[in-house]
């Protein structure tokens, strides 16, 4: 009876031995290194039920091991974690996983590639390439001026040319592309007073209307290199933002005026405007995006701050007037007004 | 073969045959002792567990082993010599000594021998008067002295100290760094450029409130469900009954002082150790104390040199249960020894729960992610020539995208959510993080008396007319199938009805029979539950057979005897019925009732000896019965019977039948241990108990398996000598106190590992801890019931406590984790399907949370390498951590299991809450799918708008230039600085509702790990789809209802963006369902190794 009793178990070793031998070999044989695992993973388990007992040893091994591994935290242990990810002497295939999982990664990755790939050439089908879809948010049209030096304070001193210099190359630099030569030669010269347009095919060349720089008369720099600086009475240069398709509406031309924002009305006593009408004239617009209407210059209104009060800071808000312009958006000081101040010292 | 199949047992319907035979069983009428028979039996039995316990207490007076020696046969012998080994064993236990110092400590002060004292000594060493009591000033005197006599409550840590480590917890501390770096930030912008943005300052303020809010949040949380254990904790204040100024007045126990003298009766608690005084019929429940449920007697002799165990003493929360005593007040409060206990208590290290180590470990990966992916792009943008204080402010935005800062807030919640549905199946979670531990359990060290049986002696088997009946032990005994047409039958109902002082409390009629409260002591109160379902009203029957004469149970007789008046009018002769220890009564007898009939015994004794030896082998308590008419010519009816000179025969009687009645388990037991079992769980149970009972306790609760045997069975079976039996053949193990104390760790923790079934028994509480920590060398996640006072350092010890609500000491409540309201051990199942349950919830949670991670961290990147306008900013990341991603969190723990749970094994220390295919599916693949789905809406925004992504790249600087105010976009048009500032809003919007998006289809695919959507139900979470509602709800009020409060960044965005990532929301759903039905199809294979979180 008791012989019985031990030998419940007895044989059951070499059996799983066996069976653990056979499928090795066969493993050897015929799987890849991937399945290998798998093979064996089934085998195991298949053994359970007969062979507890090692399983345990298996186990309580597992357990010793995996003492001494969490404790290990130091360099050089996960220097050698890190050789094992890499190459495990006992199964030789981490390396081929490795591989296995970054092919994998790639075709995930290049899959997703092409997915956004598609997206996004969808998107660009969608989207016009010569009118925005959307331009409400660049609407209303806002309002810079010129020059600019990265800011809207205006001092200088007349009698200190490097005071103004700056502003006059900056003028000078801007106005280059307004020069008249340039502009007969570049542009048309369309009829004033009403819209430009032209229709025909949204990816044809479209034409410019001129905008000389003797428009600007005394503040084109032209009889007056320096300006106005040099004398005390600036020129500056007001230009709308470019809106693809924008139209003043209702055939009223947009206009310019300036006047002490803050203050005494009367510390600007006079201000010139050029062009006279201090206005943006209707030819200039629409405009149909810098793809096809590629030469078309911005038109200006020039100020010419004849007779400003000295030696004080004057604030002045330049602001455009007509149909359905706005100016007075609370967060935007750029839209339909400028706000900068003067301060002429003599 | 299968084990076991060598020794085949016979088919064992009832576990009752399981056993061959029982030939250890010599002195198996221990247990069969009648149930009044508090003496020899009670006593020793404490003695002997006390034993245990004082021998931790009082290891340096070696004297207290000898045994109280009454005649109780051999066990006596072999416990006294144990004694001694057991405490060589101690002593030889080097991990023991940390502990037994701490417990010399404890001695030290206790150096009690009140006990020992006379009358006289006591009232000069406590200067008070035995009659008079002390007086009022002296008492206040005193009570000034000594604090009030309660167990001053465990140490808690101060309410603002839990709530500071709230606020910097978990992710806090990177928070506060990054609010702190925020304001840095604004200082230098300040010192250099007064009027630059107070952006930097808005956002650390945004940061300190996010951290403030939820460390408020979750200390909120946690200290509400604190508070219902406070309310549950909380007792009616005990009064006590104390002679002062030489009246008697009743004041709240808590104002007793040392030199009292009080009073007590039974049911009340013993209000501080008590030196007795005077005693008339006083026993006290010690079980609180040593573990030992027999009621013992108390007087106030000096019995024995150990206070625990001599007569004249009560201890501090233990209770009278019946008769009356005078005793003075020697220890109060933290004095005594109740209080010494529970202070060791303390003293055992509170473990951090896995839940707790889990999350950690999730806080730390995200941390060293977040920081480092911060820092390397701190060194990035700093090389490419970012000013550094810029450089400062993408490292703050990298860390807040990457922290979730929502989620330990939520996890708190849905712990608690748990919690509150645990407490529902009556498993009160006293440590929210408990609530998981429970589900990483691997063994259960059980009671057994409450937790595993029903607590109530029950009578299972009847033996009469040569046979053994079984009886109904389940919780309504209503289906009593025996033969009850038999002569004997009758004659032995009416012994049991008759011979029985125990009555019901009035005023219970419409009561359950077993609900009924009754007053007397277990075994009468089994007999007389029992005789009530089968006879029906026993009163009334008692009140016609009126009662002459009665002799009760005392230790000398070993049988309770009464005489009565017949019912039946034509009978004018008397019945005397009898019961008590079978051999006593069968000595008494000359015949025995078979059939109805009266025969000799002679040939019955062999039957008689068979049978009590089967059902002792029970572990049942026997009782013999027996009755007598006496001759109506010698007794008539006016005689008078004289108790004390027994002018009546109490030979030749005869011997009717037997009955055996045992604590049984309750009838949910069985099943929840296979559960249990089932769920790899070991369940191993301790018991004070003597190892024959335990071991038939064990079998009927499944704790055994029917086809497991222990290596004393497979001796039997094989005929041979225990000591010839390989150990490790026996799947099953009952295993003394005393053999426990004889091992090693090393003998322990094989035991432990080699045995699937143990049952530990005669063992005292303190070997409890011995026990835990052995399961604990093993790396078992071990819980532990207990209700003792001395079971509390094993409750504490243990990774998940578990008292019982209705037993258990206050002191036991405290140290544990979870109280369980009904003392049932199948509530523990439900608490461990719940743990594991929250478990994979959280997983899934974690998963769910890490997924955006990337969405969030990218932006960043292309922001600052490539020079996109910034795609979605610091503090619209915060709603969606904070926003929308809170409820899908609590929702996701709603999500009912995938399989079943409670069939796989428990979950290995090593399987982390946060592994590395979750961190890797979740970053790198759903992660890079909402990535690439945020910049498609990103870029269709800003296409749209007239910036097409072309033009995007290294735009930020311009971009970001306020005094640029005509920017030119790709289509030549010129944008003010507000403008784009408004466009780049409308991106976060978009970004953010892209995420929002697929965050709905991540959330689905949360739900199951391995089974697709549509076999776990799409609609089976009603909770999943308020989650959703509430993701878009919040997003249309942030776009719509808010869109216009600029500080928030958010602004109304058109219709058709919000469709835009919804093609990626699908890709998201149908490549999970892939994984998934790869991991169906190959279980095991690499996918699953790789792809299963």
């Amino acid at each position: 009876m008791r012989q019985q009793l031990r030998s419940r178990r007895a044989p059951t070793f070499p059996h799983g031995y066996r069976y653990r031998l056979d499928d090795q070999d066969e493993v050897n044989q015929n799987y890849l290194a991937d399945e290998e695992e798998e093979a064996e993973e089934e085998a195991r388990v298949m053994r359970v039920p007969n062979l507890e007992e090692e399983e345990k040893e298996e186990e309580q091994k597992e357990e010793e091991e995996g003492q001494g591994q969490p404790t290990g935290n130091t360099w050089w242990q996960k220097l050698q974690l890190m050789n094992e990810y890499l190459w495990d002497p006992e199964q030789r295939m981490s390396l081929a996983r490795t591989g296995l999982i970054l092919v994998i990664y790639f075709f995930f990755y290049a899959s997703l590639a092409a997915v956004i790939t598609v997206c996004m050439y969808t998107l660009f089908l969608t989207i016009s390439a010569y009118m925005p879809t959307f331009t409400e948010r660049v609407k209303p049209a806002g309002v810079m001026i010129r020059p600019f030096a990265h800011s809207l304070n205006f001092n200088f001193n007349v009698s200190e040319p490097d005071t103004w210099q700056h502003y006059v190359i900056s003028l000078n630099g801007f106005l280059q592309g307004y020069n008249d030569s340039l502009q007969e030669e570049m542009n048309v010269d369309c009829p004033p007073g009403q819209y430009f347009i032209q229709d025909g095919n949204e990816d044809e060349d479209k034409k410019a209307c001129q905008f000389k720089r003797s428009f600007l008369k005394n503040c084109s720099g032209l009889e007056d290199p320096t300006f106005g600086y040099s004398t005390g009475q600036p020129c500056i240069l007001l230009k709308m933002n470019r809106i693809v398709g924008f139209r003043p509406e209702l055939g009223d031309p947009v206009k310019v005026s300036c006047k002490v924002q803050r203050g005494d009305e009367n510390d600007i006593r006079s201000i010139h405007y050029y062009p006279e009408s201090a206005s943006f004239d209707l030819r200039y617009y629409p405009y149909y995006g810098k793809l096809t209407h590629v030469n078309y210059t911005s038109p200006l209104v020039a100020m010419h701050f004849t007779d400003v009060v000295k030696n004080q800071a004057v604030p002045v808000q330049c602001q455009l007037k007509g149909k359905g312009i706005i100016n007075d958006v609370i967060n935007d000081h750029f839209v339909g007004r400028v706000i900068f101040t003067l301060n002429i010292e003599t | 073969m299968a084990p076991g199949s060598a020794c085949p047992l016979p088919p064992t319907p009832p576990p009752s045959r399981v056993l061959c035979c029982c030939t250890r069983w010599s002195s198996g009428h221990q247990e069969g002792e009648p149930s009044g028979q508090r003496g020899p039996a009670g006593p020793h039995t404490s003695a002997q567990r006390c034993q245990y316990c004082t021998l931790v207490l009082f290891q340096k007076t070696p004297e207290i082993y000898s045994v109280e020696l009454n005649g109780t046969k051999d066990i006596d012998k072999t416990d006294k010599g144990d004694g001694k080994e057991k405490y060589r064993g101690l002593k030889n236990k080097p991990s023991n000594c940390k502990k037994n110092h701490q417990i010399q400590e404890i001695k030290e002060e206790l150096d009690l021998n009140d006990h020992k004292l006379s009358n006289e000594d006591l009232e000069k060493k406590y200067g008070t008067n035995i009659i008079t009591g002390l007086s009022s000033a002296r008492a206040a005197e005193l009570l000034a002295r000594d604090g009030p006599n309660a167990l001053s409550p465990p140490k808690e840590t101060p309410e603002t100290v839990k709530f500071l480590k709230q606020m910097v917890g978990g992710f806090s501390i990177l928070l506060w760094i990054g609010a702190i770096l925020c304001w840095v930030a604004y200082g230098i912008q300040y010192s250099n450029d007064p009027s630059s943005s107070l952006d930097n300052v808005y956002l650390g303020a945004v940061l300190v409130l996010v951290v403030i809010l939820t460390g408020t949040f979750a200390y909120y949380q946690e200290a509400k469900s604190t508070n219902i254990i406070a309310s549950f904790s909380k007792m009616i204040p005990q009064q006590a009954l104390v002679i002062r100024d030489a009246e008697k007045k009743t004041i709240p126990s808590e104002q007793l002082v040392v030199g009292d003298i009080v009073e007590i009766k039974g049911g009340d608690q013993i209000p501080a150790d008590i030196r007795l005084l005077s005693s008339q019929g006083c026993k006290v429940d010690n079980s609180s104390l040593t573990g030992e449920s027999e009621p013992q007697v108390r007087s106030c002799d000096f019995t024995h040199d150990n206070p625990l165990e001599t007569k004249n003493m009560c201890f501090y929360s233990t209770t009278c249960l019946e008769g009356v005593a005078t005793g003075m007040v020697i220890n109060t409060g933290d004095s005594t020894i109740i209080g010494q206990i529970a202070s060791l208590a303390s003293g055992v290290g509170d473990e951090k729960t896995p839940i707790a180590i889990e999350i950690e470990h999730f806080v730390h990966i995200v941390a060293g992610v977040s920081v480092s992916i911060g820092i390397i792009f701190f060194i990035i943008t700093v090389s490419m020539k970012y000013p550094v204080l810029d450089s400062i402010i993408f490292l703050i935005g990298v860390i807040v995208a990457n922290v979730p800062e929502g989620l330990l807030a939520t996890v708190t919640v849905t712990l608690s959510l748990t919690a509150k549905r645990m407490a529902k199946k009556n498993c009160l979670v006293k440590n929210l993080e408990a609530v998981e531990t429970l589900g990483s359990t691997s063994i259960i060290c059980s009671d057994k008396t409450g937790t595993l049986t029903q607590n109530r002696m029950t009578v299972a088997h009847l033996w009469f007319d040569n046979q053994i009946f079984m009886a109904d032990t389940s919780e309504d005994h209503s289906n009593q199938i025996f033969d009850q047409s038999s002569g004997t039958w009758t004659s032995l109902s009416k012994i049991i009805t008759l011979c029985n002082r125990a009555e019901f409390k009035p005023g219970q009629e419409n009561v359950p029979i077993m609900k009924k409260t009754v007053i007397g002591d277990a075994s009468e109160t089994a007999l007389l539950k029992f005789s009530e379902v089968i006879l029906g009203d026993v009163m009334e029957i008692r009140k016609r057979n009126r009662k002459v004469a009665e002799i009760p149970f005392n230790s000398t007789n070993k049988f309770q005897l009464s005489i009565h008046e017949t019912d039946d009018p034509n009978d004018k002769r008397f019945l005397m019925v009898m019961k008590g220890a079978p051999e006593r009564i069968l000595e008494k007898c000359s015949t025995i009732m078979i059939n109805g009939q009266e025969q000799p015994l002679d040939e019955s004794r062999a039957t008689f000896h068979t049978a009590y030896m089967e059902l002792g082998g029970l572990g049942e308590r026997v009782l013999g019965f027996c009755h007598l008419y006496l001759p109506a010519d010698e007794f008539p009816e006016t005689y008078s019977f004289d108790v004390d000179t027994m002018n009546f025969p109490t030979s030749n009687l005869c011997f009717v039948g037997l009955l055996s009645m045992i604590d049984p388990p309750r009838s949910t037991v069985p099943n929840a241990v296979t559960r249990c079992r089932s769920a790899g769980i070991k369940v191993i149970m301790v018991t004070g108990d003597h190892p024959i009972t335990a071991k038939a306790i064990a079998r009927n609760a499944g704790i055994i398996s029917a086809n497991s045997e222990t290596v004393e069975d497979i001796a039997k079976c094989l005929n041979i000598a225990v000591e010839q039996v390989n150990k490790w053949d026996a799947k099953a193990a009952v295993v003394t106190g005393m053999e426990l104390k004889d091992m090693s760790p090393e003998q322990l923790d094989e035991l432990l590992a080699n045995h699937s079934e143990i049952v530990f028994a005669r063992t005292s509480p303190q070997q409890k801890l011995i026990i835990v920590e052995g399961c604990q060398r093993l790396g078992a996640v071990v819980a532990v019931t207990g209700d003792g006072v001395n079971d509390s350092p094993a409750l504490k010890k243990a990774d998940i406590g578990i008292a019982m609500g209705i037993a258990g000491s206050d002191a036991a409540k405290n140290a544990a984790d979870m109280v369980l309201l009904d003392d049932n051990f199948a509530s523990i199942v439900t608490g461990v399907e719940e743990g594991r349950l929250i478990f994979d919830n959280l997983k899934k949670t974690m998963a769910y949370t890490l997924t955006k991670n990337m969405a969030m961290v990218f932006p960043f990147m292309l922001y600052t390498i490539v020079g996109f306008p910034l795609p979605i900013a610091t503090v619209t990341t915060l709603f969606i951590d904070l926003g929308t991603d809170i409820i899908p969190f609590i929702a996701l723990a709603y999500e009912k299991a995938e399989r079943d749970i409670m069939n796989r094994k428990p979950r290995h220390k090593k399987d982390r809450l946060v592994n590395k295919p979750l961190v890797l599916y979740s970053l790198l693949h759903v992660g890079v799918i909402v990535t690439l789905g945020a910049f498609v809406v990103y870029f269709t925004v800003y296409a749209q708008a007239g910036f097409r992504p072309s033009t995007l790249i290294g735009l930020r600087v311009k971009w970001e230039k306020d005094d640029v105010n005509d920017l030119e976009d790709s289509y030549g048009q010129e944008w003010t600085r507000y403008q784009r500032q408004y466009l780049e809003w409308t991106g976060y919007t978009a970004f953010f509702i892209a995420i929002m998006v697929q965050q709905i289809a991540n959330l689905i695919i949360r739900k199951t790990r391995r089974n697709s959507i549509f076999q776990q139900g799409l609609f089976s979470n009603k909770v999943i789809w308020v989650g959703i509602a509430s993701q878009i709800i919040i997003a249309l009020i942030l776009s719509y209802g808010l869109g216009s409060v600029t500080a928030l960044n958010c602004t109304m965005l058109r219709v058709q963006y919000w469709f835009v990532a919804l093609p990626y929301a699908i890709l998201i759903w149908v490549y999970d369902e892939v994984r998934k039905l790869f991991i169906r199809l190959y279980p095991g294979g690499w996918w699953d190794k790789n792809m299963y979180y």
